[in-house]
C-alpha cells in the first residue's frame, strides 16, 4: 500500500430519476458504486472504516447538473481513463461521469475553495421571458432582497454574481444566474425563484460549472 | 476544471446532455411536479442500480410485483427480489415495482387525480395484466384496499369489470387469507418460484384465446397451489362457526394444497440498490429455508416444511457475484434457524476466509442456544466488529419450554451466555414470551429472574458496561400452528404480567422492550379471522385506517367502529377457545402439516411432552406424504427430512 493516498477529483452529471436524490443519498450511492468498481479505494482510519469521499456542494433536490464534483482518495494511482470507465460502469444511468483527473493532496478541501455556481433555469410559458425579466429587474432596484431561513434574515442581493436572459435557444427561454456558494455565503436558485412567484417544480434547473477559487 | 493528460472526458454525453433529452426520459411532468411536493421523492422513481427495464410495447405479458408498504420497508423483501429476477428473465415478461405512497404522496396523487404508477416505467398500475401483492403480515391489508383505489380498480372482487388486471396475492399471510377473500381475484399458497411462471403461462393462452375474466378464474383455481377465494362458499352454524367451505363447482378441489420448490432455486445476485436511505438496507442470502424443530408457537417453523438448504458450494460464489453487483457493506444470511444448517461451521469459516479483506458486516440472526452459536458469531464478529448478540430462549422455566417444545438445559444457557460476554459482546437481547398456554406468574417472574442471573453474569465479566435487554412478544396463537385452537389471554392478565416486568427490570437496570396488549389485537383479529372480515376491512380502510403496521394503536378505534357497525363480534376471533373438532376458516388451505398431527401435538403440549427436532426421528407430521415424491436425491439438494 502506498502511504501517500492518490487524490482523485470526478466531474460528474445528475439528471432524470436521480435528481430527486439529496445529498447524503448522493454520497451513499457514490459509497456503493465505489466499492462495485473494486477499485484501491482509501478508507478513514478508525473503528467505523467508511470511503473517503467528499463532495463539493449539495444540489437541491430537483435541479440537474452538468458540472458535480468531487474527490477521492486511492490507495495506489490508477489510470483516470480506467476510473471514469469503471465508475461509468458501476454507476445507475442517471449520474454520468464525465472527467477524471488526479490533483494535488494538499489542495484545500473542495467545499473551502467553493466560490460561486452557475444556473441555467428554463423559464415556465407562464409566466414567459418577459414577466420573468421585468419581476427580477423590480426585484434587483430594491436594496436588499431579504429571505428567512432556519429564523435567520438573509440578503441575498450581494450573492447575486451575474445573470443574463436567453431567448429562444433550443431549450426555450433561458435564465442564467451566477449565484455565490461560499461556505458563509450560499444562495439557491429556487428562494430566487420563489420570490420571483414562480414555482420551481414548474422550472428545469440545471447546474453547469462549479467556480473554484 | 483544467485539463491534462491525465484526463479522462466524455464529450459526446456532454454534448446530448440537453434539458430536452434530459425531459424525455422522465415521466410525464405533471408526476414530476408532483415529486418536488413531497417528503422523500426518491422512493417513487426507482432507476436503481440493477434495475430492469423492459420495453413496454414489446412485452406481451406486464406484471407489477406491488408491496403494500412504502418502500423504505418493502423494497428489500427477498420474496420480491425472487419474483423480480423470476420474472424478469422471461423474454415475454416483464416485472415492474409498486409501494404503497406514503401520506404525502397520497394526498398529491388525489389532489392532482394521479392514478398510482410503476417505479420502472411510470405506468398506471391499471395498465398492467396482473398485479402480484405480496401479503408477508395482515397489518398491509388496508393498505391494499388502498392501492387498489388509488389506481381506479374496484376493491370487492364482484365489482370488477373484464379489462381490470388480474389481483393476486402471495406470501406468509395467504396462508390464512380468509379475511381478504372479497378483495382478492386469487392468492398463491406457498412457494412462488415455480407458480408465478406457471400463472403466466396460463395467463397467455387465455388472453390469445380471448376468454372471460370469469373463464381465467376457473382455470387458475383448478391449478396447483392456487386459491380462487370467490369459488368457495363458506356456511355458518347457529353459533357462529363454520359448518362447511365446499368449492362451487365439482372439478375445483376442495383443499388447495400449498407449492414448494423440491430444489431451492439459483439465489438471486443483481439486487437493486436502493438509492434512498431505507429500512435495513443490507443484502440478505437465504441459506435454508424451513424448520424442523417444531416450536408450538411458530407459523413459520410450521407452514414452510420440510427443511431445504442451499450448500456452501452454491452460497460462497452467491455472496461474492452479489456482493460484486451490488456494492452493498452488510450481508445477513437468513434462514428461521442458522445453526440447523448442516454445513454452517464450513460455511462461517468459508465466509471468513474469502471476505475478511474486505470490511464487511456479516449478520446470523436466530443462532440456537449453545456454545457452538459463539463460535459461529466469533468467526463473522472478525470480519467487523460491533453489534449485539441476540438469543431467543422464549420461556424461562424447564415446564413452560416443555409447552411450546424448546426445550433448553438452564446450564447449557448460562454457560453459552457466559461465553458471550467474555468474547466482548457488551450486550445480549434475550427474547421471551409471555401469554402462552398454562403459564403462570412463576413462569414470568422466572423470566425476570433469568434477566437478573445474566445481567450478574455479564457485570462479574465486563463490569458495568454489560447490558442486558429483555424483549417480551405476546403470543398470538397462529393458523396451522398447534395452538391454533386456543384462545389469547385477556389484555387484564398480560398488562399485570407486563406491569410486573417492567417494575422488576426497572430496579434491576435491564432494559425492556414490550408491546402493550391493545397492539397485537389487529394481528390477533386479521390472522384468525374468516371471510366475514372483508366488510370489517373495507368500513376500517373507508374510515382512514392505513399503514396498520405503523399506527396499530392509533386506528384501533376505527377498528372498533368497523366491527360494531358491521355487526362482528371482535372477541369470537381473539377469545373464544375454538373446538378441537371445528372447521377452521382455514381447513381447506393444505399445508402439508395434517390437522391430526398439529391435534396431537396441542395434547402433548398440554400434558409437557416434548417432539423433539425431526431431523432425528420423523413424525409423519404429512409433509412426506404431500411432498415426498417430488424429493430429489440428497446429492442435489438436502431435505431435513430423514
Ligand atoms: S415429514 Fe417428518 S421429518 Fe419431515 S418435517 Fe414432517 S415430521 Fe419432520
Amino acid at each position: 500500500m502506498n502511504d501517500t493516498p492518490i487524490r482523485i477529483r470526478v466531474k460528474y452529471s445528475k439528471s432524470g430519476n436521480l435528481r430527486f436524490l439529496g445529498h447524503i443519498d448522493t454520497q451513499n450511492l457514490f459509497e456503493r458504486a465505489l466499492r462495485r468498481t473494486e477499485l484501491p479505494i482509501r478508507h478513514t482510519q478508525g473503528f467505523n472504516k467508511r470511503i473517503r469521499i467528499n463532495l463539493a456542494s449539495a444540489l437541491p433536490l430537483g435541479f440537474i447538473s452538468e458540472a458535480e464534483i468531487l474527490d477521492i482518495w486511492l490507495d495506489q494511482p490508477i489510470d483516470t481513463e480506467i476510473i471514469g470507465k469503471k465508475l461509468n460502469e458501476a454507476l445507475p444511468d442517471d449520474i454520468k461521469v464525465l472527467e477524471v483527473q488526479m490533483v494535488d493532496n494538499a489542495l484545500p478541501s473542495l467545499q473551502a475553495s467553493l466560490v460561486s455556481s452557475d444556473y441555467l433555469i428554463s423559464i415556465p410559458a407562464d409566466p414567459g421571458l418577459e414577466t420573468f425579466k421585468n419581476r427580477f429587474q423590480a426585484l434587483l432596484t430594491g436594496e436588499k432582497i431579504e429571505i428567512i431561513k432556519r429564523k435567520k434574515t438573509i440578503d441575498l442581493k450581494p450573492m447575486i454574481l451575474d445573470y443574463s436572459f436567453q431567448s429562444e435557444s433550443p431549450d426555450g427561454d433561458q435564465s442564467f444566474i451566477r449565484l455565490s456558494s461560499s461556505p458563509n455565503a450560499n444562495a439557491r436558485p429556487d428562494d430566487l425563484l420563489q420570490l420571483l412567484e414562480i414555482d420551481p417544480a414548474d422550472c428545469l434547473v440545471k447546474r453547469t460549472k462549479l467556480n473554484f477559487s | 476544471m483544467k485539463k491534462s493528460s491525465q484526463t479522462y472526458t466524455i464529450t459526446t454525453l456532454q454534448k446530448k446532455f440537453t434539458a430536452k433529452a434530459i425531459l424525455i426520459t422522465i415521466m410525464n411532468s405533471l408526476i414530476e411536479k408532483i415529486l418536488y411536493h413531497v417528503e422523500k421523492p426518491g422512493r417513487y422513481v426507482g432507476g436503481e442500480h440493477n434495475q430492469i427495464e423492459k420495453d413496454w410495447g414489446s412485452t406481451p405479458l406486464r406484471w407489477c410485483l406491488i408491496f403494500p408498504d412504502i418502500y423504505d420497508i418493502g423494497q428489500t423483501n427477498l420474496g420480491l427480489a425472487m419474483l423480480y429476477q423470476i420474472l424478469n428473465a422471461e423474454p415475454d415478461i416483464l416485472a415492474e415495482r409498486s409501494f404503497a405512497p406514503w401520506i404525502d404522496m397520497e394526498a398529491q396523487l388525489r389532489e392532482h387525480d394521479l392514478p398510482l404508477f410503476s417505479l420502472e416505467s411510470k405506468k398506471a398500475l391499471k395498465e398492467f395484466d396482473i398485479l402480484g401483492f405480496t401479503l408477508p403480515y395482515e397489518s398491509i391489508y388496508t393498505n391494499v384496499l388502498n392501492i387498489l383505489e388509488l389506481s381506479g380498480i374496484e376493491a370487492y372482487v364482484s365489482h370488477r369489470t373484464e379489462n381490470d388486471p388480474l389481483i393476486l396475492g402471495g406470501g406468509q399471510a395467504c396462508f390464512n387469507a380468509e379475511p381478504m377473500a372479497d378483495f382478492f381475484d386469487a392468492f398463491v399458497i406457498g412457494e412462488g418460484e415455480e407458480v408465478s411462471l406457471e400463472i403466466s403461462h396460463l395467463y397467455k393462452a387465455w388472453k390469445a384465446n380471448n376468454g372471460s375474466r370469469q373463464e381465467l378464474l376457473f382455470q387458475l383455481a383448478k391449478f396447483p397451489g392456487v386459491y380462487v377465494p370467490s369459488l368457495y362458499e363458506v356456511d355458518y352454524l347457529q353459533d357462529g362457526t363454520i359448518e362447511a367451505i365446499r368449492p362451487l363447482r365439482a372439478d375445483i378441489p376442495a383443499k388447495i394444497t400449498k407449492r414448494i420448490v423440491p430444489v431451492l432455486p439459483p439465489h438471486p445476485e443483481k439486487f437493486l440498490v436502493p438509492n434512498v436511505e431505507i429500512v435495513h438496507d443490507r443484502m440478505s442470502i437465504e441459506i435454508m429455508r424451513g424448520c424442523t424443530r417444531g416450536c408450538r408457537f411458530c407459523h413459520a417453523g410450521m407452514v414452510n416444511r420440510p427443511v431445504r438448504q442451499r450448500s456452501v458450494d452454491q452460497l460462497i460464489p452467491t455472496i461474492k457475484n452479489a456482493l460484486k453487483s451490488t456494492g452493498y457493506e452488510e450481508v445477513g444470511l437468513l434462514s428461521l434457524s442458522s445453526s440447523d444448517h448442516t454445513q454452517i461451521l464450513e460455511l462461517t469459516q468459508q465466509v471468513h476466509e474469502n471476505f475478511h479483506d474486505k470490511k464487511l458486516a456479516f449478520g446470523l440472526p436466530s443462532l440456537r442456544i449453545e456454545s457452538f452459536s459463539v463460535d459461529l458469531m466469533n468467526e463473522l464478529q472478525e470480519l467487523k466488529p460491533g453489534g449485539g448478540f441476540t438469543l431467543a430462549p422464549e420461556a424461562a422455566t424447564e415446564r413452560m419450554r416443555a409447552v411450546i417444545n424448546k426445550p433448553l438445559d438452564e446450564e447449557d444457557f448460562y454457560f453459552t451466555v457466559k461465553k458471550i460476554f467474555e468474547h466482548g459482546w457488551r450486550s445480549l437481547k434475550l427474547y421471551y414470551m409471555i401469554g402462552l398456554p398454562t403459564e403462570t406468574m412463576e413462569d414470568v417472574e422466572a423470566i425476570l429472574e433469568a434477566g437478573i442471573k445474566v445481567k450478574r453474569i455479564g457485570k462479574s465479566i465486563l463490569g458495568n458496561s454489560a447490558k442486558v435487554h429483555l424483549g417480551i412478544g405476546t403470543l398470538i396463537p397462529k393458523p396451522h400452528t398447534p395452538f391454533q385452537w386456543l384462545p389469547v389471554e385477556s389484555p387484564e392478565t398480560i398488562q399485570a404480567k407486563i406491569d410486573y416486568l417492567k417494575a422488576g427490570t426497572r430496579k434491576a437496570g435491564i432494559k425492556m422492550s414490550y408491546n402493550i396488549p391493545d397492539s397485537s389485537l389487529l394481528e390477533t383479529w386479521l390472522s384468525r379471522g374468516d371471510r366475514r372480515l372483508g366488510p370489517v376491512i373495507y368500513r376500517a380502510w373507508k374510515n382512514g385506517a392505513k399503514f396498520d403496521a405503523w399506527g396499530e394503536r392509533e386506528n384501533l378505534p376505527i377498528w372498533r367502529e368497523a366491527f360494531e357497525s358491521t355487526g362482528v363480534d371482535p372477541d369470537f376471533y381473539a377469545y373464544r377457545e375454538r373446538g378441537l373438532d371445528e372447521i377452521l376458516p382455514w381447513d381447506h388451505i393444505d399445508i402439508g402439516v395434517k390437522k391430526n398431527f398439529l391435534k396431537q401435538d396441542l395434547q402433548w403440549s398440554l400434558r409437557g411432552r416434548t417432539r423433539p427436532d425431526c431431523r432425528n426421528t420423523c413424525y409423519a407430521c404429512g409433509i412426506l406424504d404431500a411432498f415426498g415424491e417430488t424429493r430429489p436425491d440428497n446429492n442435489i439438494s438436502y431435505w431435513g427430512c430423514p
